[in-house]
């Protein structure tokens, strides 16, 4: 058998295997399906072949970015995850995976990067923390101001500002559609049948993040816990197909405790040396438990096969291999 | 500029008067005849040489008009009243810091016992001066930064940019000089601007990109300005609850236009003047050159100053214009004439009479205002001769009328309908002169003439602005 | 359309009756409206005509500009303005005109799924059709947006349109798609659609609700339309069940009305 495909992607947090949605999806659509994918959980897109995560190298070396395009890849490959649905099922599948993205994915990107003190307490935080050394001050305010952006022409609006009036109605429509969604799900395990799907996949891949990141401003979130299906569908696939990240999340937390009065304007020069020091800090820790134990080096810590349910298959290879060629 | 038109998003004052040194300022001293000079007054000199010290990138043939009326001087007292004229010229220019005159008798080979050496002693001003002012338009505030290269190519040509950031507005336009040697009033100025605008009078937003080129020469006793522009204008509703009719308004249009304006000016201020009058008359024509608006627009103003008895001045002005469609399509709101506030007929709110939708206010295709004030100093003259002499109180009454016509109806039908409804006001103020470009209102108004639908100011109203009624 | 606004819509709305004169905007039929224009146009008088609810359609070369949201087509209805289709179904159940009241839940939330299934997989492909196909955008897009303008504001507001709708479809993941990718996923979305609407007159049973407008709009826009191409209306033609589709909302709501 030719050598699995690679797949890059943000790093996790709060118990989630990774931060970005469009990395979940592909990751849970890769677990429901099976597909043995070399998993390289990164905190750097610049390593990424394509510049941006997710991407999938594939063993003709070819780089595929999008979700919906790795899905196909993976389901030419023959994993694929919507097997057992009819066509009728498939057709709703497009039809409630097209209600994500028109109706949930402004709100989260509004959420996580418009919101300032969403962005400032935890988002920030968190890309300084896991960004490498220079890009930790770059990146972060690039990418938001790429969401912003995004979410602007998302709207079509061209002067659309942060605000209530647009955050209301931003989660307005994000409720709706939950609403929908846990309507459509109703006391089913998954949305067809007993396996999950790909819609599994997107509407995990979209929720987890509001259910499980602990951010300031957690409307949505209160919302998400107040639907108690899609809430324990989210908890459901987290404990069902990435039981070592959600072990793992206990340990996790300790990098970034939650710091109550932080993320204040006048405190930004502070901040920054603190996020330098704590991230310094941070990869110390590492180096010495590493060299402490003898076993790890860092490569190996940063490379690590996707680890499937046990009886599902064999672990992708575990060999040696280069970094950062793309 | 148009009339009662602070609609019509002027670029910002490349060249116009600044808070500086001011050709009205200096009035011109008499030169003062002290008894020694008496002596000197009949006596023949002759001018021989001129020199002019300290020019670094001046071309010199720019200066040769400038300064040749000093080799006609007959007299002590001529060279003198030339040389002085000579430094005016020189000022003027704006590429000079400093000018001194020195006059001496001539020295060296071939020097007449009755010759004279004029040494004008100049300091030019930086190749490129920064600026950071605040301005004072009708009624808004904002802040300009602002980059001149004064004299750019050695003959007094001036490049200025300048960006502002208001309290309605953000705008930068980018500003090209020439006079013609010797010849400063002709001059040619090309400008390029983007100004954005907000009325929340009409809820209507407004952004103009244009580019402009403009020829001014004087005839006779007038100033005249030819000019074309050529404007991309987009409008837009300030609000969601912004009348239909402004909703309809909404959109991009181009407008390129030919205007010629012509000013007889012989106040001796612009700014609360004693004596002298004003006729300005514009007639801009649009839709010959290209573009989709096309209309014929005139306006004009008269103002007359008299001093009357202890220091007071009685003033009158009167303002009028039409605005003409060519062809079927409306006039657009952009282009209408506006009238009412503290500026115009004062104890109206901000250009808030005349023909409304919903609360906004459309504009006029026709307007007429007049006015009448009496200037006096202050009560028992306060700071008489300093600060004082800023502050005027004046009595006022207003009157005009704006609205809409019906081409169809002819000329009679239009005087007719402009005579109907007639909006006045009158009332007690204090003004304070601002340099001598701006002035501010405090005045206590009684609106009189009100139709429904106009929104008064009554009691108290406060106005800064460049032009008033 | 903003919360505090949709609110006192709502109000209003609810207070007065459907008037006599509610017009609707759009750009020019003949000289400027573009195919996803006119598609959202339709599916909006498509809708109001299923209410039974009289509009009058105004062509403006501004209409775009007009819209309080910037886009096509809006309603004036008293002295509300409302845009797209979305709204315009909340306003008018605001005033007591529904056509989805029939449905239960989950139906109703496969409804507003395959709604957003034609907005995001139609009419972003229309849109990418349009301005994103070189060849379309030069022979019929940018032509026909800047008519209504002169020279040389007809070009500069067609790239800027062009320009805009790029960086929409970069923004989204479609800028790196191929016309055969996208003529690909039309397929996948009328394929869904067709096995959505199987043998039934409608999409839920035999009553239209806003889903019915909305693909009637965009189908029969696609079907009618003369583009550089005739690609685009291929793929809707192999699907016979939505043709009879169209046709028979054609034919209930809009050819009674002229003959």
């Amino acid at each position: 058998m030719a050598a699995p495909d690679e797949l890059f992607c943000w790093e996790g947090a709060w118990g989630l295997p990774s931060v970005s949605s469009d990395c979940l999806t592909v990751l849970a659509y890769a677990q429901f399906a099976g597909a043995p994918l070399k998993l390289r959980k990164i905190s750097n897109p610049w390593r990424s072949p394509s510049g941006s995560l997710p991407a999938l190298r594939t063993n003709q070396n070819e780089t595929l970015s999008r979700p919906s395009d790795i899905i196909i890849h993976l389901r030419k490959q023959k994993f694929n995850a919507d097997f057992d649905l009819s066509a009728k099922e498939g057709a709703d599948s497009l039809a409630f995976i097209s209600l994500l993205e028109e109706r949930l994915r402004p709100a989260l990107i509004y959420n996580s990067w418009v919101d300032s003190k969403n962005y400032v307490e935890v988002t920030r935080r968190w890309y300084a923390e896991h960004l490498p050394f220079p890009l930790n001050f770059l990146l972060p305010g690039r990418m938001q101001r790429q969401q912003l952006e995004t979410l602007r022409l998302l709207r079509g609006d061209p002067h659309l500002e942060g605000g209530e009036e647009l955050e209301k109605e931003l989660y307005r429509e994000a409720a709706e559609c939950m609403d929908l969604l846990s309507q459509r799900l109703g006391a089913h395990k998954f949305f067809f049948g007993d396996s999950p799907s790909s819609l599994d996949a997107y509407v995990f891949a979209y929720l987890a993040p509001v259910l499980k990141a602990k951010l300031p401003n957690g409307k949505l979130q209160q919302h998400l816990k107040s639907l108690d299906n899609l809430s324990s569908f989210c908890s459901n696939i987290l404990l069902l197909y990435f039981p070592q990240d959600t072990r793992e999340s206990g340990g996790q937390k300790s990098s970034s405790p939650p710091q109550p009065e932080g993320g204040d304007f006048d405190h930004v020069p502070n901040k920054r040396r603190k996020q330098l020091m704590s991230a310094l800090v941070a990869l110390g820790a590492m180096l010495s438990y590493a060299l402490l134990t003898g076993i790890l080096s860092i490569q190996q810590l940063q490379q690590e096969a996707l680890e499937a349910p046990p009886d599902l298959q064999t672990l992708g290879s575990r060999d040696e291999d280069e970094e950062g060629d793309g | 500029m148009g009339t009662v038109h602070a609609r019509s998003l002027d670029p910002l004052p490349m060249r116009g008067p600044e808070l500086g040194v001011q050709p009205d300022d200096i009035e011109a001293p008499e030169i003062e005849h002290e008894p020694k000079q008496e002596v000197l007054e009949n006596k023949n000199v002759v001018v021989q040489q001129v020199h002019i010290d300290g020019l670094g990138r001046t071309k010199e043939d720019l200066l040769t008009y400038e300064i040749k009326e000093v080799f006609r001087a007959k007299n002590l007292i001529d060279v003198m009243r030339k040389s002085h004229e000579a430094r005016q010229k020189l000022l003027r220019l704006g590429i000079f810091r400093k000018v001194e005159v020195v006059i001496d008798t001539s020295r060296g080979e071939g020097a007449l016992p009755n010759g004279l050496d004029v040494t004008f002693e100049v300091t030019e001003l930086r190749r490129m001066t920064g600026s950071y002012n605040t301005m004072v338009g009708n009624n808004e505030g904002s802040m300009v930064l602002g980059l001149k290269l004064p004299n750019v190519l050695g003959r007094a040509e001036k490049m200025t940019f300048q960006f502002s950031y208001g309290t309605k507005e953000t705008s930068y336009g980018l500003s090209f000089f020439k006079p013609q040697p010797g010849n400063f009033e002709r001059n040619i100025t090309l400008n390029m601007y983007k100004v954005t605008g907000q009325f929340p009078w009409s809820s209507l937003r407004e952004t103009d990109r244009g580019i402009s080129g403009e020829l001014s020469f004087p005839l006779w006793k007038t100033s005249q300005t030819l000019k074309w522009e050529g404007v991309w204008r987009e409008l837009g509703c300030l609000a969601r609850t912004a009348s239909f009719a402004v909703r309809e308004e909404s959109g991009h249009s181009l407008k390129s236009s030919l205007s010629h304006s012509m000013v007889i000016d012989t106040r001796n201020s612009s700014i609360l003047p004693r004596k002298g009058g004003l006729l300005k008359i514009h007639q801009e024509l649009a839709g010959y050159t290209g573009g989709d608006a096309s209309f014929l627009k005139e306006d004009f103003e008269i103002q007359l100053n008299k001093t009357l008895f202890w220091d007071s001045v009685l003033s009158t002005s009167l303002w009028g214009g039409l605005l003409l469609p060519i062809g079927d399509k409306p006039t657009s709101i952009a282009d209408r004439f506006y009238l009412g506030g503290p500026t115009s007929i004062r104890g109206f709110s901000m250009y808030s009479l005349g023909p409304q939708s919903e609360g906004d206010y459309l504009g006029g295709e026709g307007y007429w205002a007049g006015g009448v004030h009496l200037y006096t100093p202050l009560p028992f003259r306060p700071g008489k001769g300093g600060f004082g002499d800023l502050f005027r109180t004046h009595f006022f009454l207003n009157a005009g009328n704006l609205c809409n016509l019906n081409y169809g109806e002819g000329p009679k039908a239009h005087l007719k309908k402009l005579a109907e409804c007639i909006r006045w006001s009158y009332g007690i103020g204090l003004v304070l002169r601002l340099g001598n470009i701006a002035r501010l209102e405090l005045n206590y108004c009684i609106p009189m003439g009100v139709q429904s639908g106009d929104r008064i100011c009554d009691g108290f109203q406060f106005g800064a602005g460049i032009r008033f009624l | 359309m903003s919360l505090a606004a949709e609110a006192f819509v709502s109000q209003m709305a609810a207070a007065e009756p459907w008037p006599e004169s509610a017009t609707l905007y759009q750009p020019l039929k003949e000289d400027q409206i573009l195919l996803s224009d006119c598609a959202s146009s339709l599916a909006v008088q498509a809708y109001l005509r299923m209410c039974g609810l009289p509009v009058q359609v105004v062509c403006k070369s501004n209409a775009e500009y007009m819209s309080p949201s910037g886009k096509i087509p809006f309603i004036h209805v008293g002295n509300q303005v409302v845009s797209e289709l979305g709204p315009i179904v909340q306003f008018t159940k605001a005033k007591g005109n529904s056509l989805s009241d029939g449905l239960d839940d989950v139906q109703r939330a496969e409804m507003k799924a395959y709604m957003e299934l034609v907005n995001n997989m139609l009419l972003t492909a229309e849109l990418y059709i349009q301005w994103c196909d070189d060849a379309t955008a030069a022979e019929i897009s940018r032509p026909r947006y800047s008519s209504p303008y002169s020279w040389p504001l007809s070009n500069i507001l067609a790239y800027q349109k062009q320009w805009e709708v790029r960086r929409k479809m970069n923004a989204i993941g479609w800028g790196g798609k191929t016309l055969e990718q996208v003529y690909e996923d039309v397929t996948q979305c009328c394929q869904a659609l067709s096995q959505r609407l199987g043998t039934q007159p409608f999409f839920f049973n035999k009553q239209p609700t806003e889903l019915d407008a909305l693909v009637f709009g965009h189908l029969f826009t696609i079907l009618t339309t003369r583009l550089t191409s005739t690609e685009l209306a291929e793929r809707i033609k192999s699907y016979s069940n939505l043709l009879s589709f169209c046709r028979r909302i054609e034919q209930t709501y809009f050819e009674d009305k002229s003959s």
